[in-house]
């Protein structure tokens, strides 16, 4: 074995070189930083690093979406770094730090994303995993969400707005969590199923999750109570070919103001979600309904409940190795029994598309080089309830476009 | 496609030699981690668009190579896995392979 080790170590020095992206040798080298496999004997630590760095650009013909957009926004930033160690073949220890910049409705810059361990055990001739994860946990839910910041991971450059809230306040509540996540996997043939639960602490004082929780903008105060539960069942066939997935979020939390005059409370929301995908070779297609409803009690009034709903189609098609379009509806409804937001408008005494959005969108991306894509996309909306009050004070004071287009253009590098 | 030797799955031991194709699945998915010896697996393929790994993922794992390197994004973004080690070359893979206690990859027939 040792007499290998002087060709495998010129290997290793021949692919660094060899690696396609000399255009940038700081992306060069950190490609070459994964290791373990290249080591000689069966007691070494796998271990890699990886990345990625996308910035957006966002034009609006009017309201504002990721700073102000209406002139053209660069304010749209993901940046991430993230490691991986496998101490045993069955113990993994990760962490991920994230810059995140999207104008107004993301103020945090740098955040810890995700520091966790992962143990997990294999029964009946390895059909069955059992597994548990611990520390500041990636939220499993829907078919996105865990690694929503990656534009790789996403459809398109904005996810659909309906499920997964990136201009309002509940995004920073959703991302990722404190606590524990036992899973388990079974596998039949072809079929797989997955089930996950979780109970974690939400970064619900983070960002505006306290505002949107309470529905007081900037409400100071701190946000208590029992952890969120959550649980995701997925089925899987023929590795992801045909995907059917169930979450559900279940909130139970106390805000204890922390100003004069501004009352507690407390929030109950209960957020399910169905997903569906089917992939074939050249098309994808996809759907995904849920809806939130959210009880809110105290606050120095009658308890007021309601439940919004969130729903898209849509499909993919790859043209080539290299590039891929997108096409999606996608339909808020801030009450689903009352779709047009009529009697919501009277009483809170504003506009009707306060309470709505309709948003149809159209994109397209390219791998123009191994591991850099730019993705373009053009979005036309009807309605403005996903839109945030950071980034369009005028929407306070009753303003704001009821019909307005939006175009994003996004370019990223991964490692 | 006719003629073209096909690909064949590859473990410097012979000991992937038997498995079957929803357990190779969860191989190169890199949910299955160690082998029943408890030896940590350790999976090399070829680059996405490389002939080879196109023909492996769709007649060894009846996957698209677009649903493996979904998968594998999901993992390394969120922190719940490692992915495979890209080697450029059908030789370097029979190289690595051989050479790697736990190697998995595939070559051609």
């Amino acid at each position: 074995m040792l007499r290998n080790r002087g060709r495998l170590r010129m290997g290793l020095i021949r692919r660094i070189v060899d690696t396609r992206t000399v255009a940038c040798p700081l992306a060069a080298a950190l490609l070459s930083l994964s290791g373990g496999a290249e080591a000689l004997d069966s007691s070494t630590i796998d271990w890699q690093l990886h990345g990625f760095a996308s910035q957006g650009f966002t034009y609006t013909t009017s309201n504002q979406v990721f700073g102000a957009s209406r002139g053209g926004s660069l304010d749209f930033t993901e940046i991430g770094v993230n490691g991986s160690v496998r101490l045993l073949p069955n113990l993994l220890f990760s962490a991920q730090g994230l810059f995140r910049n999207a104008g107004g409705s993301d103020r945090e810059d740098f955040r810890l994303d995700f520091a966790q361990v992962d143990y997990n055990g294999t029964f009946l001739d390895s059909a069955l995993t059992l597994g548990l994860r611990a520390g500041r946990v990636k939220i499993p839910f829907g078919l996105y969400n865990d690694t929503r910041d990656v534009v790789w991971t996403r459809p398109s450059v904005i996810l659909p707005q309906s499920v997964y809230y990136d201009t309002l306040g509940l995004r920073q509540a959703m991302i990722s969590a404190d606590g524990g996540l036992l899973y388990s996997r079974y596998n039949w043939g072809d079929h797989r199923f997955n089930l996950e639960f979780m109970v974690a602490e939400p970064q619900d004082d983070t960002g505006d999750a306290t505002g949107f929780l309470t529905g007081r903008l900037d409400a100071s105060g701190r946000m208590e109570g029992r952890p969120l539960f959550l649980g995701r069942a997925v089925y899987e066939w023929m590795g992801g070919r045909a995907r059917a997935m169930f979450s559900v979020v279940d909130l139970d939390r106390d805000f204890n103001s922390g100003a004069p005059g501004l009352e507690s409370g407390k929030i109950q929301a209960l957020y399910p979600l169905f997903s569906l995908q089917y992939n074939a070779e050249r098309w994808s297609l996809t759907a995904e309904y849920g809806w939130v409803n959210t009880r809110r009690s105290g606050f120095g009034d009658v308890p007021v409940e309601t439940t919004s709903e969130g729903f898209y189609v849509q499909g993919e098609y790859r043209l080539s190795e290299d590039w891929s379009a997108v096409l999606r509806y996608d339909v808020f409804h801030a009450d689903r029994d009352d779709r047009s937001g009529r009697s919501l408008a009277r009483r809170n005494n504003q506009p009707r598309h306060r309470f709505y959005a309709r948003d149809l969108a159209v994109g397209l991306r390219w791998e123009f080089v191994s591991n850099w894509m730019v993705a373009a996309e053009y979005h036309n909306v009807d309605g403005t309830a996903w839109l945030s009050p950071h980034d369009n004070s005028d929407l306070l004071k009753g303003g704001g476009d009821p019909h307005w287009d939006l175009f994003s253009l996004m370019v990223s590098f991964r490692f | 496609m006719a003629g073209e030797p096909g690909p064949r799955v590859f473990s410097a031991d012979g000991r992937a030699d038997s498995l079957s194709a929803d357990t190779l699945r969860e191989i190169f998915f890199m949910r299955l981690t160690s082998w029943p010896d408890g030896t940590p697996i350790r999976v090399f393929v070829l680059p996405d668009k490389h002939p080879l790994h196109v023909r492996f993922s769709k007649e060894i794992l009846g996957v698209y190579p677009f649903q493996l390197r979904a998968a594998w994004d999901r993992l390394v973004f969120s922190g719940t896995g490692l992915i495979p080690h890209v080697v450029e070359t059908i030789g370097e893979m029979r190289e690595r392979v051989r050479v790697t206690p736990g190697g998995i990859g595939y070559v051609e027939k």
